[in-house]
């Protein structure tokens, strides 16, 4: 497949909306809305040969009778009536479409015949098109929301597409939940046309995208898939979901070598191979989004680890050693330094244990005496954050007013801790400037506290040591991908 | 000269272990000594050059997994067990035996196996892991896509669980890891260049002091030539 730059059809100056409803419940009518909602700095013309006007803008009766030129075109017809709208679109001279219509490939035979005549039609008149069977598209820079689920995406480097629309706008809508900034997204749908591959292409040449997210099921040509990523994951990160990995293998195999390829170690292999960071899980996906959007890579795999209680550590020095990372013992200059700060009892070790003390001093200085030292690439803080956002028991009235007054006394103090702005979360950020290390942040906070600490701190933080651990896996494992193909 | 070419043409749906693995050699692979043998007497002429002990294996390309069907003897360390095993191995096989293939022996405790498999997503694959009669019950086995780089086939073999398989291990040496990447670069090239070719088992492969070394081996040709 050629090149194409597909700029027109993420950032469109004019689009035609056909198939646009009157009715609330159709599709034609929710996209309609959603484009208009999420301020596209474009013009919308809704095309239906039934309506004067929709949602107060007028209606044409086919994209031939807008007096303007068009740069892009959604159809949300029944699937019979795509291939004539195609050809329409093609003498209006309109070069993309979203197909959002189904019932194509994906329902059977007779389906994929009429998705061969919308591919056929398309060809001749120079048009590309994603979908059909599309859930929409998204463009931060155009403000574009072309999509089915009503969905506001936080606005930030991270591009993804997705043969799940489902699973991919799922993905826009925890992120901005998580503090996951989107500058791109498109449901590929069957891929009739455009497919997953080009729109690696278009994101790796994009500006304003800094990771590519992905959720794959398949590719027609898995060769061009790894040879393409393979040249772009040397400057861009590709993080992938592979659905369908327990499927068997696509034939019966005559081998024992065939019948052990299956599906997942094949992709496996091949992502591997093009240097694609394989994550397995959709929240994955988005941790992996975070980090690698927002911090530095780490140089190596080597980690120091500082923690508030015993447990907490071992964990993740276990999750650690099974993730393909280093936790090195302290050299003597470094314990020297904490000894200045620690009680006389501490452990001595990475991970460096605070011992439950509750001052924010110690854990500042502690943690900038990890990142100053050199042994490291990189940092887990665990309860960097300490605590909770609330006091879990209530007042109760019954209770001696000791009790009660010193049950509303903790909840007024850790209302009043979760409020105030976190020192060690702002020196935590200055750190991981400072130093060029990923410092990733632990915390029993919950989720919104989270995205307030990236926005507030620049400070990635998850509520689990496995989460930070994984994520901080991929990103040593993509450092080793990028040292070894400059060798 | 060409095997694949001939068994393609006389209907063949792979070649026997004795073809496979001469096919194979073309490609630089080792393998171990052997030769056909079609009677008592030849058995005992090629065991004599191969050098006992030796192992005498049914031969026929309709005989996929020998194993499966008993029709191995090993360790045969004179000619009269030579001899004797000849007329077991006849007696067991239920179609009429025609020729076995006289092998050495090699003793090493340590089986490995690499294969090519053709994904019709990505094309040839080449497999590495852990060999021998428990291959699909360990699955310690990792793929990469073809063509590898020595990089990726370096990879593969620090990929599998047991990797220190690889180390010296009871007083054998480690095994020779460039020659052993050298077999899967070679796997990938057959991948890439011979589209008749559906699938490859090399199982096991055995070490001779750390040398990788072919002891049976299977090719399977694609059913519709692409």
């Amino acid at each position: 497949m050629n090149d194409v730059n597909l700029e027109n059809l993420f950032n469109p100056q004019s689009i035609a909306m056909i198939g646009a409803s009157a009715n609330p419940r159709k599709w034609g009518f929710i996209i309609l809305l959603n484009i208009l909602k999420g301020n596209f700095k474009g013009n919308v013309y809704p095309v239906n040969p039934h309506q004067k006007s929709i949602l107060g803008y007028r209606c044409y009766a086919s994209v031939s009778d807008i007096p303007a030129a068009l740069d892009m075109a959604i159809i949300t017809t029944p699937a019979k009536a795509v291939p004539a709208l195609i050809d329409e679109c093609g003498r209006k001279g309109i070069r993309f479409v979203v197909v959002i219509s189904s019932d194509f490939s994906e329902t059977g035979p007779e389906g994929a015949r009429l998705e061969q005549e919308v591919i056929d039609c398309a060809r001749r008149n120079g048009i590309r098109f994603a979908g059909p069977n599309s859930m929409g598209i998204f463009s931060a820079r155009s403000g574009l929301h072309a999509q089915m689920p009503p969905v506001m995406p936080l606005i930030g480097g991270v591009s993804m597409f997705s043969q799940s629309g489902n699973l991919g706008f799922q993905m826009l809508g925890w992120g901005a939940e998580e503090g996951v900034g989107f500058s791109k997204f498109v449901s590929s749908g069957n891929e009739g046309d455009l497919s997953s591959v080009d729109y690696l292409r278009y994101f790796a040449d994009d500006q304003d995208t800094r990771v590519i997210l992905g959720y794959l099921e398949g590719v027609d040509d898995g060769a061009e898939l790894i040879h393409t990523a393979k040249a772009i994951s040397k400057h861009k990160p590709i993080i992938i979901l592979k659905g369908g990995r327990t499927a068997s293998g696509g034939r019966a195999a005559a081998s024992h070598t065939g019948a052990m390829a299956g599906a997942s170690k094949i992709w496996k292999a091949a992502l591997r191979q093009a240097g694609m960071i394989e994550v397995s899980t959709s929240q994955g996906l988005l941790d992996c989004a975070k980090a690698f959007a927002n911090y530095p890579l780490p140089q190596g795999n080597r980690v120091g680890i500082i923690t508030r209680g015993g447990g907490w550590g071992v964990i993740t020095v276990d999750g650690c050693e099974e993730n393909r990372l280093v936790v090195p013992p302290l050299p003597q200059k470094v314990i020297h330094k904490l000894d200045k700060i620690l009680p006389k009892y501490w452990s001595r070790g990475n991970p460096v244990d605070l011992v439950a003390t509750i001052a924010k001093d110690p854990y500042i200085k502690c943690l900038e005496i990890l990142a100053a030292w050199d042994g490291v690439d990189a940092i887990l803080a665990l309860g960097a954050k300490r605590g909770m956002d609330s006091y879990p028991y209530s007042e109760e009235v019954n209770k001696p007013k000791p009790l009660v007054d010193a049950i509303t006394l903790a909840t007024e103090m850790i209302q009043q801790y979760a409020q105030q702005p976190d020192p060690v979360l702002m020196h935590l950020g200055q750190l991981v400037k400072r130093y060029h290390k990923p410092i990733i942040a632990v915390s029993l906070a919950s989720q919104l506290s989270h995205r307030s600490f990236l926005e507030a701190f620049q400070v990635v933080s998850y509520p689990t040591p496995e989460r930070a651990v994984r994520v901080l896996s991929h990103m040593a494992d993509y450092t080793r991908f990028l040292n070894s193909s400059s060798e | 000269m060409n095997i694949i070419e001939n068994a393609i043409a006389r209907g063949a749906e792979n070649l026997n272990e004795y073809e496979s693995k001469r096919f194979l050699a073309t490609y630089g692979i080792p393998i171990t000594r052997e030769a056909i043998a079609r009677s008592e007497e030849e058995v005992a002429a090629k065991a004599s050059e191969i050098g006992y002990p030796v192992v005498l294996k049914g031969s026929d390309e309709a005989l996929r997994h020998k194993t499966d069907l008993n029709l191995i003897a090993l360790n045969l360390k004179d000619e009269k067990s030579a001899r004797r095993a000849y007329h077991q191995l006849v007696s067991r096989s239920k179609a009429k035996l025609k020729e076995v293939l006289v092998q050495e022996m090699i003793e090493e405790l340590r089986e490995l196996m690499v294969g090519l498999y053709r994904d019709p997503q990505f094309g040839p694959c080449v497999m590495f892991g852990l060999g021998g009669i428990f291959t699909e019950i360990v699955e310690d086995i990792v793929f990469r896509v073809a063509p590898l780089t020595r990089k990726d086939a370096m990879e593969m073999l620090a990929e599998i669980k047991g990797e220190k398989i690889l180390e010296s291990f009871r007083g054998n040496p480690p095994i020779d890891r460039d020659k052993m990447t050298d077999i899967l670069l070679a796997l990938s090239q057959i991948g890439k260049e011979q589209p008749a070719i559906r699938e490859i088992d090399v199982n096991p492969i055995k070490l001779v002091n750390g040398k990788p070394v072919a002891v049976d081996a299977l090719v399977i040709f694609s059913s519709d030539p692409l």
